[in-house]
């Protein structure tokens, strides 16, 4: 029964959870799209630009702005840090998870390790714990609604259950229970759509935690198009309005 | 709340979702970074004087109506459906937020409160809720856009005092040479406050830099702007952009009046006419030697309030500096200043819709930056910042000139 359900979750609803997260994604940036463009300029003039002046480089500008957060830096210089640590650590555990593909080897192919050693999960961990915890405080707690907590709560779960496969790893006194080629192999079968049960790639004692992992990040990509965190496709146009 | 009444304010919602509007209304991360940038918090500490909380107000009615999630989940995003009791925080939004943009600049995504703040009071005046004088004010500017020949008659009595006043300052030239009207092919049509305070001062500064113009009937303000209603804003500013291109005028000249001039300059579209504000044209007339001007005639320390509609949103900064600069050696910056400006709490409307109480309470960020300047004389360019300085001086004594800036310069102005 257990079998069945972490096979359930580990290969079918992956699918499921990716095909959905795409097509949502997809709708929403269409819905934006197909809506009529703002009727005049919605920039802001930075000192120095007169009212006649064309603005410099909007879209680099915005560029800038999306991936920089100047404002934050000004204004909430502690968040900003916090927020830059957990969007950088967030690219390189993308990367970390591409790495874990035969297909790429940042880290060699005998690593025990993923990319970080387990490092980055821990900073997300730390930065998402502030982000949490920041929610808890006034003036944050009476602006924040259900679904601020849910999605970061949902991201913690995320990335602790991922720390812990990292520890777990080690528990086994001849080291290593699964290494990063046992989980290059289950990934591999996915984009194969080999529908093998990952049960037989990966055979540490602690495969429900791992099971747990890809549970919720399975919730986590299914709820992530109905969540602000699509603003990771917005960011850019948005500062570019301010732009001009 | 009657269920026609629902469809037509919930219709207006729907009508304004615009790429820019949805995406302020979906991509808002509620990190609160935005909060310290309301003058109104700044002063009060209260949450809902906040550019965040403003917005939710109405993103909780857009996530009901258009999302997903406010129809599965209603409270996953605190959906909420829209009702008489809500309408009364839909006005919070409108008419607690002077629309000064300040909150953009601090805002990671730029998401425009003013936008949201403009839905909101297109919903309030279709559920009939609006402040009621600025409607009074609205429909008067529109009729008299509609009854031009009255109008025109009315405006001729009203401003013969002031022709009279300056003929005596330019001997030799007739009240209708000081204060003309109608000039075809003029090089300038200007846009009073039609008031006392702002023709006077122009009249006197272009008669001296011989300046071939024309006085229009109207007056700069968009009262329909401050409802946020776009037919009556669209009526409003017409008559204005009729006028200059029944005249054949190739530069229009707005008076210090913020809204006016942002939404003349960059909210209309292209039309065959330059628009400026007063002090870009009085100061290349100072850079020209058109007007002289003497700096013994005003006394004591100046400082400057940047109007939000003509700094952060329209960017002129620095020419109204340089005309304060021809009159006074003593000019010192408030700080912030220029983009970062606070604002004086009676924009977007709020000198005419809001209580004076409230206006006073949400400003004292404002007067204590006032008064960190040791100025004897505040400045600005706008009429509504005027109005809610003058009113903040006498409420908390700060023992101020207030002026605008194109005072200043008529009254150091060196006639020949």
């Amino acid at each position: 029964m257990a079998d069945s359900f972490w096979y359930v979750v580990m290969v079918p609803m992956v699918y499921f959870s990716v095909a959905w997260c795409i097509a949502w994604g997809t709708v929403r940036v269409v819905e934006v799209l197909k809506a009529p463009k703002a009727p005049y300029t919605l920039r802001i003039f930075p000192v120095g630009s007169g009212s006649d002046d064309p603005p410099k480089s909007p879209l680099a500008g915005a560029f800038w702005d999306a991936f920089t957060m100047p404002t934050v830096r000004k204004h909430n210089p502690r968040l900003w840090v916090f927020l830059i640590v957990f969007h950088v650590s967030l690219v390189l555990l993308f990367l970390a998870h591409l790495d874990i593909l035969p297909q790429i080897n940042i880290m060699p192919v005998d690593s025990p390790h993923m990319l970080g050693y387990g490092a980055i999960g821990l900073v997300l961990a730390v930065c998402l714990l502030y982000l949490l915890f920041r929610r808890f405080r006034t003036p944050v707690r009476e602006v924040s609604v259900p679904g601020d907590y849910l999605v970061l709560v949902l991201l913690l779960a995320a990335v602790i259950t991922g720390d812990t496969i990292s520890w777990g790893n080690s528990w086994s006194e001849s080291g290593f229970v699964m290494t990063k080629a046992d989980f290059g192999s289950y990934l591999d079968s996915l984009l194969k759509f080999t529908w093998a049960d990952p049960r037989q790639f990966l055979s540490g004692s602690h495969y429900a935690v791992i099971g747990t992992h890809v549970l919720l990040a399975n919730l986590f990509l299914i709820f992530l198009p109905f969540s602000k965190i699509m603003h990771f496709a917005f960011a850019v146009p948005l500062n570019k309005l301010r732009r001009g | 709340m009657e269920d026609s009444d629902k469809k037509e304010v919930l219709g207006l919602l729907a009508g304004s979702l615009n790429q820019a509007m949805r995406m302020y209304m979906e991509n808002c991360a509620r990190c609160g970074v935005c909060i310290e940038a309301c003058h109104a918090y700044a002063s009060t500490g209260d949450v809902r004087y906040s550019a965040v909380a403003r917005a939710q107000n109405l993103r909780r009615v857009f996530e009901k109506n258009h999302s997903y999630t406010g129809k599965i989940a209603p409270w996953l995003n605190e959906a909420v459906e829209l009702d008489a009791r809500w309408m009364d925080k839909v006005y919070e939004t409108a008419y607690t937020c002077t629309g000064c943009r300040r909150c953009m600049t601090y805002c990671p995504f730029g998401i425009d409160t003013q936008q949201i703040q403009a839905i909101a009071k297109a919903m309030l005046y279709a559920a009939d809720m609006e402040p009621k004088p600025l409607t009074m004010k609205a429909k008067e500017s529109a009729a008299k856009g509609q009854k031009l020949e009255t109008a025109r008659e009315k405006f001729q009595r009203e401003i013969a005092a002031i022709r009279q006043e300056l003929a005596e300052v330019f001997p030799g030239k007739s009240p209708e040479e000081i204060v003309p009207l109608d000039v075809k092919g003029a090089d300038v049509l200007f846009v009073s406050m039609a008031e006392r305070i702002s023709i006077l001062p122009a009249a006197k500064l272009f008669t001296a830099a011989r300046t071939n113009w024309s006085l229009s009937y109207f007056e700069a303000v968009n009262f329909g702007a401050f409802l946020g209603v776009p037919q009556l804003t669209r009526q409003i500013y017409e008559r204005i952009t009729n006028e200059v291109e029944q005249l054949g005028i190739k530069t229009l000249v707005i008076c210090e009046c913020g809204t006016a001039f942002r939404l003349m300059k960059h909210m209309i579209g292209k039309r065959s006419f330059e628009v400026v504000t007063i002090l870009q044209l009085l100061d290349r007339y100072i850079r020209e030697g058109r007007i002289k001007l003497d700096k013994s005639v005003i006394e004591g320390r100046v400082t400057y309030h940047d109007p939000c509609q003509i700094g952060r949103s329209a960017g002129v900064y620095e020419e109204p500096r340089n005309c304060i600069r021809a009159v006074t050696d003593s000019f010192v910056e408030m700080h912030p200043n220029r983009m970062e400006n606070w604002c004086c709490g009676g924009g977007g409307g709020l000198v005419i819709a809001a209580e004076p109480e409230f206006r006073m309470m949400t400003s004292r960020v404002k007067v204590d930056q006032i008064k960190a300047t040791g100025a004897d004389i505040l400045t600005t360019a706008c009429e509504m910042c005027y109005a809610q300085l003058k009113d903040l001086n006498e409420e908390y004594e700060l023992d101020l000139r207030v002026s605008l800036v194109s005072e200043l310069l008529a009254e150091a102005l060196i006639l020949d």
